[in-house]
């Protein structure tokens, strides 16, 4: 049995397989067909480092005889020629099924960065318009970049890495000694994520010069690298995070052993300048949108006001005091794995609540600031993280909430009066949309699409009735979705 | 000093910008809506002045699905045949 991948050179989708077969053809027989020319078939397997054989398809015959619609295709061929199974296009699943076939372990990873599945491109043989084809794609999916040039410098290192490399604050500079200890042997070359909007390789030495700047500890590379992943992520869409005029910006969120392990902190102070493992954490992640992924706040990043958080955003779940799941638990994962969270989040909006001794009590303070989310009459079209503090949550779970209890209170609770909606403004024109509900006896305009809009993060200090509404940018898959990539 | 440079070092090809058109008269429009809200408005009249005022001849009328994330494949094909594109950006 083998393998044949039907590929061309300048397709997204083809690039995008092109590693995945390489560590199919470590045990199976793979071949590739590309539909393109010798040069341009030469640079693509030097390109994407090809460790099989890719041979051309003049005149399309070998195309035409499999009867190709889409690139890549791949056709699984047993001894006798006979297509046994076929794939257009780029799937993790169908991948993992494909090596299963030829007893492999799985080669696709859920969280290698990587979308689930991705459509290919048409056939050459059938493309209507070769104009303009065969132009040279831009590279997004090698897995080898180049190494980082070495600047010298006769100034003074402090001022000029503030200026050209900064968040607006002096950075340490990375010199190559500090940037050496930030690898710590890791293969320098390796291409980790291209970072939106300008795609820049985010190999291991970028990343670990943008952590010394930081001021990172070596031991937080486990962390900062899939973490990367996590932002160049397709679902996140940090191009549009990091373009747009909203406030938002990327709110990491860490769970599980590693909080301990590298000192992420999970109480009081937690969304502020407590530890220095949340803020150079969260503080690496920015550099790296602005010097690898090209998003300047006086260029591409065109927010209107900003973000605090654009300086560091990072904070650790409190899971020693949530009776409950913790956030990735929920996004899939187990309690005992560790994991980072990217959700595109506004400033954190208090919500103070010291008299209320019930659950319900607590949870309808927060429903109020809930429903301001974005604007007070715009539904449905983003989605919240409510930052319980442990006094509040001590009190919900007394009353025998569960966390899905809560997320459907906060979400039977949270509307809009239709009252609200005489004057014309935002949100109101979308109205035929929303769902009409009861609250408190009053006909309301339902404020978020599902249960699960409502993220749920237990944090802070154990004084203080003190949570918090962090609303989101666009979501969906039109928009930014939450991630969690396991540590 | 000695340090390893942080920035982006990712070669990109430089292209340059297609030439200017020295007359609309006759020639093929696409008018590019990335979705917010206000865009097909500002891109309606910017039709009917294009046709009445300037003699174009075709108006092509394209939306993207979203204005968060840049514009598919499938509408660029649509859009790749006009002289010149229009993009309403703003709300």
């Amino acid at each position: 049995m083998r393998l044949i991948a039907i590929v061309q050179t300048d397709c997204p989708t083809c690039r995008l397989i092109a590693p995945y077969l390489n560590v199919l053809a470590r045990s199976a027989a793979v071949m590739g067909i590309s539909q393109d020319g010798e040069d341009a078939t030469r640079e693509f397997v030097r390109q994407m480092e090809m460790r099989f054989p890719v041979e051309r398809d003049p005149g399309f015959e070998i195309s035409k005889k499999f009867g190709v619609v889409t690139v890549p295709t791949l056709y699984v061929v047993d001894e006798q020629e006979r297509i046994v199974r076929q794939e257009p296009g780029f799937d993790k699943t169908a991948l993992n099924e494909i090596a299963a076939m030829f007893g492999l372990a799985p080669v696709a990873s859920p969280y290698d960065g990587a979308p689930a599945s991705k459509p290919g491109c048409s056939s050459r043989h059938l493309e209507t318009q070769t104009e303009g084809e065969g132009a040279e794609a831009l590279d997004l999916h090698s897995k080898r970049g180049r190494e980082a040039s070495v600047i010298e410098l006769d100034e003074d290192a402090v001022e000029y890495c503030y200026r050209i490399f900064g968040d607006a604050l002096p950075v340490v500079p990375p010199t190559v000694e500090r940037v050496e200890a930030m690898l710590g042997g890791l293969d320098r070359r390796e291409v980790i994520a291209r970072i939106p909007p300008c795609y820049g390789e985010a190999t291991v030495e970028k990343i670990a010069a943008n952590a010394v700047m930081a001021g990172c500890e070596p031991k937080m590379m486990r962390v900062l690298i899939p973490l990367m992943r996590a932002v160049a992520d397709e679902r996140f869409n940090a191009h549009g995070v990091q373009a747009t005029t909203h406030f938002a910006a990327p709110l990491i969120v860490v769970n599980g052993p590693v909080r301990q392990e590298l000192g992420l902190h999970s109480r009081q102070n937690v969304f502020s300048n407590v530890a220095r493992a949340n803020s150079t954490l969260g503080r690496a992640l920015q550099l790296v949108l602005l010097n690898i992924g090209g998003a300047r706040p006086m260029g591409i990043d065109m927010s209107a006001l900003g973000n605090p958080g654009k300086f560091s955003y990072c904070i650790a779940e409190n899971e020693e005091e949530n009776p409950w799941e913790p956030l990735h638990v929920d996004q899939g994962l187990t309690k005992d794995q560790s994991a980072v969270t990217l959700f595109a989040a506004e400033a954190p909006h208090g919500v103070s609540e010291h008299k209320s001794r019930t659950a319900r009590g607590v949870l309808k303070a927060i429903t109020y600031s809930l429903a301001t989310v974005w604007s007070y009459r715009a539904c449905l079209g983003f989605e919240a993280v409510v930052a319980l503090c442990p006094e509040h949550v001590r009190t919900i779970h007394r009353d025998g909430f569960s966390k899905k209890d809560v997320r459907e209170f906060l979400f039977e609770n949270t509307g809009i009066p239709l009252r609200c909606y005489e004057e014309p403004g935002e949100g109101v024109e979308q109205r035929t949309m929303y769902k009409e509900i009861f609250i408190d006896g009053e006909r309301c305009y339902q404020k978020f699409r599902a249960p699960e809009s409502i993220k749920i993060v237990v944090a802070g200090g154990t004084a203080g009735k003190f949570s918090a509404v962090l609303g989101s940018w666009t979501v969906g898959p039109r928009g930014s979705q939450m991630v969690t990539y396991p540590v | 000093m000695r340090i390893v440079n942080p920035l982006n070092e990712t070669v990109v090809d430089r292209a340059s910008a297609a030439p200017r058109l020295a007359s609309l008269q006759g020639k093929t429009i696409a008018l590019l809506d990335i979705s917010k809200p206000g865009g097909s408005v500002f891109l309606d009249r910017l039709e009917a002045r294009l046709r009445t005022e300037h003699g174009v001849a075709t108006v092509i009328r394209e939306m993207k699905p979203t204005f968060a994330k840049p514009a598919p494949p499938d509408v660029l094909q649509r859009i790749r045949s006009a002289d010149a594109v229009i993009e309403a950006l703003a709300d």
